[in-house]
């Protein structure tokens, strides 16, 4: 009996059943666990106030920096986790989304676009990206004086790195290896094409509803790009601290699946 | 948040299906943006106002709520006043100014047009607290899973929610620890000092909450999340002859509002 | 008096969540500086929010609390953690930086330090803690144990004259326990005041000069281990033990005075060896 071979002890069948469990159990390799838990953090941190800005509705809120890290964090599940946030913080906190029920597409996009480059299917990102800007252009209103300006600091980055290999490869390399130094300007340009993703579909929805013409948009520019670089700024310190100390730490991370 | 004891508040809009609502209040969506007149806009709006009365949720609420949205249903206003290309002059300002695109004039329809799109404003603001404020949160997830949304995904939801308390406290319990370390959370608002209270905040949080994630997984597992069969449900809900009733109209209103669009009313 | 105010004085302290719950009811507490100081109680009995009054991070409903003299309830807690400093039971809940010695630099560059002095005083405390081999590791790499000190650390470089530890040993396994205590102790032997929270009975009795017994919000017992220790009846009524050694010393009759740790003991049952020994010559040979 004793030395009876291990294999025969365990049935096949079990871990193979097991595993079918576990698969559902993940989307786009993320598990569903660390998503709900990042939907529950979104959900809490739209209800902190972080940076009163005016001219926009309410403020913006310490989730703008979630949702220009969470590509680089869980990869492209990180559109599913902050539409599920999204949309349940609109439910209970209305007051932070300009563009009302539709306000979670905004996040969404965010994470969709940064997501998919962080894990290389750059193809498609750039698609995304394409959508988002195609959808401004669309609308009439975006044929004035000078609206073509608008998406140009949101898109110009987000389309470089999306679309040049050896920036892309770079960025996507220095912050996989965290590398010490470099990994700090690559966190920058995946926060900037996560934020850029954001805010570019907040202004298309906004563009769309409220039929806002060039008198509000361009000269509100150079303000909006000021404040989207702190934004972005923040992000990245704060997306460095986190990526190396869920590496650090052992922690779930997109990066991890890529390994494998 | 929006903290209105709805046990208290027995209406007929609590007791339609969460469907229904959704339905209904996404109809209501759909045709504000759909139209741009101020007398259409104005229409829905009485339509909102009288469910919201129906459903004795109190004024206040919306008062609340605007303050958020005021600055920009001010800049909608004012850009539209001044700039919209209307015919009919009312009040001349001064010459015209090509650079700034400005007639000179402030013309009637630039102010309807102004109306109108602050009139929306309002409309998509009050649209989607009406739903919350009358369907608890168990109950609007299930409408959404039975609306055939994928079920993983209204599982993130519902998990995402009932962590929220649990997270709330680890982050109070974080900004008082930094508190300890010497940040100062000051409402009197330096803008670099929040910035770096919400580094401070996020960096930890994240990498705790991930921490729990394991415990989580296996709760979850334990309890054959994912196992193939077709899930039931604790609670139910069931299309009553007022919920029909209620689509009907709704989608009647729908294709009306489509077809009249199409021939080209209510634009403007 | 003013002269030489104690480090926390609470009169008449009444806190009230915002919920209503009632942590504490009118409790009168003088610490001096240089005690140390554990408070002990059932879970729920008021500890944290007591010790939370110690920096500001609660402030008093009714009555007063006074730091070193000064009035808690208008000083910020950024202000009073250079007076009071207070470490977490999890220390992840205190880390954010990337590197141990950015770290322990972060509260000090926020009180406006220059940058030399800055550099000084992470080199000694770095040194001071048995940290120097980690300076550039990221806390999230560290042990349990080495973060637990690398939050003493934060602490510390604001240089309060006081410290306050919410249970720093639940969690860590027999070396780490002693590791921190050691650490406290160290604190303490430089004149620092010690405040601790802890169910661990022999520790108190170990490491304590003073302990203090909370139920339900209210401070039950206030004296040295051996004095709080030698009313078991009382501890009883409060769902507390002593020491095991206090126990069996006390059921073995030893009642006059608490016997606070095995050494103590182990003399005590000598003695009484002895003693039996010269006082029963008849059951010599
Ligand atoms: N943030 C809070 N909001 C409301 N009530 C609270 C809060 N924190 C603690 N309480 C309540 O205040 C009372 C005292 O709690 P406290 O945490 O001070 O006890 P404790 O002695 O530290 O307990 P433990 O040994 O479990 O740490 C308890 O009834 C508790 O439920
Ligand atoms: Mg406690």
């Amino acid at each position: 009996m004793s030395t009876q071979d291990p294999s025969n002890i365990v049935p096949p069948a079990q871990p193979a059943q097991v595993r079918t469990y576990k698969a559902r159990g993940r989307i786009f390799g993320m598990s569903i666990a660390v998503m709900s838990i990042w939907a529950a953090m979104y959900i809490a941190a739209s209800a902190i106030p972080a940076l009163p800005v005016p001219g926009m509705a309410g403020m913006i809120t310490v989730n703008a920096i979630m949702t220009a890290i969470s590509g680089m964090v869980l990869g492209p599940a990180a559109a599913i986790a902050n539409a599920a946030g999204g949309i349940v913080s609109m439910i209970l906190f209305p007051y932070g989304f300009s563009a009302g029920p539709l306000g979670f597409l905004t996040v969404t996009m965010g994470g969709l676009v940064a997501g998919l480059l962080f894990a290389n299917k750059w193809v498609w990102a750039a698609v995304f990206e394409l959508i988002i800007i195609g959808a401004w252009f669309v609308n009439p209103q975006s044929w004035q004086t000078g609206m073509w300006m608008v998406p140009l600091p949101y898109s110009a980055i987000a389309l470089l790195v999306i679309l040049v290999k050896p920036l892309r490869d770079w960025t996507r390399r220095s912050i996989l290896t965290q590398h010490k130094v470099w990994m700090w300007p690559a966190v920058f340009l995946m926060c900037t094409v996560g934020h850029a993703a954001e805010f570019m579909t907040t202004n298309t929805l906004v563009n769309w509803m409220f039929n806002l013409s060039w008198q509000y948009w361009v000269p509100t520019l150079p303000y909006w790009i000021m404040v989207d670089t702190v934004v972005i700024l923040a992000s990245t310190i704060v997306g460095v601290g986190v990526l190396i100390g869920l590496k650090k730490a052992r922690l779930p991370n997109y990066a991890d699946t890529l390994e494998q | 948040m929006m903290n209105i004891d709805m046990r208290t508040r027995k209406s007929p809009m609590q007791k339609l299906d969460g469907r229904t609502k959704l339905i209904a209040l996404s109809v209501i969506f759909v045709l504000v943006l759909l139209f741009s007149h101020p007398a259409y806009i104005l229409a829905l709006l009485g339509v909102v106002m009288v469910i919201w009365w129906s459903a004795k949720l109190p004024l206040q609420t919306i008062k609340d709520l605007f303050k958020y949205f005021l600055v920009i249903a001010v800049i909608i206003l004012v850009v539209q006043i001044f700039f919209y290309p209307g015919q009919t002059e009312l009040i001349r300002l001064s010459n015209p100014v090509p650079a700034i695109g400005f007639s000179g004039f402030i013309t009637l329809e630039g102010i309807l047009f102004g109306v109108a799109m602050v009139l929306r404003l309002v409309v998509i603001m009050i649209v989607a607290p009406l739903m919350v404020l009358t369907t608890p949160l168990p109950e609007l997830m299930l409408a959404l899973v039975k609306l055939k949304i994928p079920y993983r995904f209204a599982f993130i939801m519902t998990t995402a929610l009932s962590l929220l308390p649990s997270i709330q406290s680890h982050a109070a319990i974080i900004q008082q620890a930094q508190l300890c370390r010497g940040i100062t959370y000051d409402t009197a608002g330096k803008f670099f000092t929040k910035l770096r209270a919400s580094v401070a905040l996020l960096v930890p949080l994240i990498l705790g909450s991930f921490r729990d994630s394991q415990t989580l997984e296996i709760a979850m597992s334990s309890r054959a999340f994912g196992a193939p069969v077709k899930r039931t449900f604790l609670l139910d809900s069931q299309f009553s002859k007022i919920d029909y009733l209620i689509l009907a109209v709704t989608i009647a209103i729908l294709v009306t509002g489509i077809v009249l669009r199409i021939l080209g009313f209510g634009v403007y | 008096m003013d002269d030489h105010p104690p480090a926390i004085h609470c009169q008449q302290l009444d806190f009230v969540y915002p919920n209503g719950v009632q942590a504490l009811s009118s409790v009168n507490l003088v610490i001096e500086p240089g005690e140390y100081i554990a408070f002990v109680g059932q879970n729920g009995s008021g500890k944290t929010s007591l010790v939370k009054h110690f920096n500001g991070l609660l402030k008093p409903t009714r009555g007063s609390v006074r730091i070193f003299g000064e009035d808690s309830s208008d000083k910020k807690v950024s202000y009073l953690s250079r007076k009071v400093g207070y470490v977490f039971q999890n220390p992840d809940d205190m880390l954010f930086c990337t590197s141990v010695q950015e770290e322990i630099a972060y509260g000090p560059r926020l009180l406006g330090m220059d940058h030399t002095e800055i550099n000084q005083k992470v080199e000694h405390i770095l040194l001071e803690l048995g940290l120097d081999e980690h300076r550039e590791t990221h806390p999230f790499a560290l042990s349990l144990g080495d973060r637990q000190r690398l939050a003493v650390a934060c602490a510390l470089s604001l240089d309060p004259d006081v410290f306050v530890f919410d249970e720093p040993t639940t969690g860590q396994d027999y070396f780490g326990g002693k590791s921190i205590m050691n650490l406290i102790d160290q604190l303490h032997a430089k004149d620092k005041t010690i405040v601790i929270i802890t169910h661990d009975m022999p520790l108190v009795a170990e490491h304590a000069h003073r302990v203090v017994v909370m139920s339900g919000g209210q401070i039950a017992m206030d004296g040295s281990p051996a004095q709080v220790f030698s009313q078991p009846e009382k501890l009883h009524q409060l769902s507390l033990r002593s020491p095991q050694v206090t126990q069996l010393a006390y059921e073995m009759g030893f009642t006059e005075q608490a016997i606070l740790g095995v050494p103590e003991m182990v003399e005590w049952l000598s003695r009484s060896y002895l003693s039996a020994d010269t006082t029963n010559p008849g059951s010599q040979p």
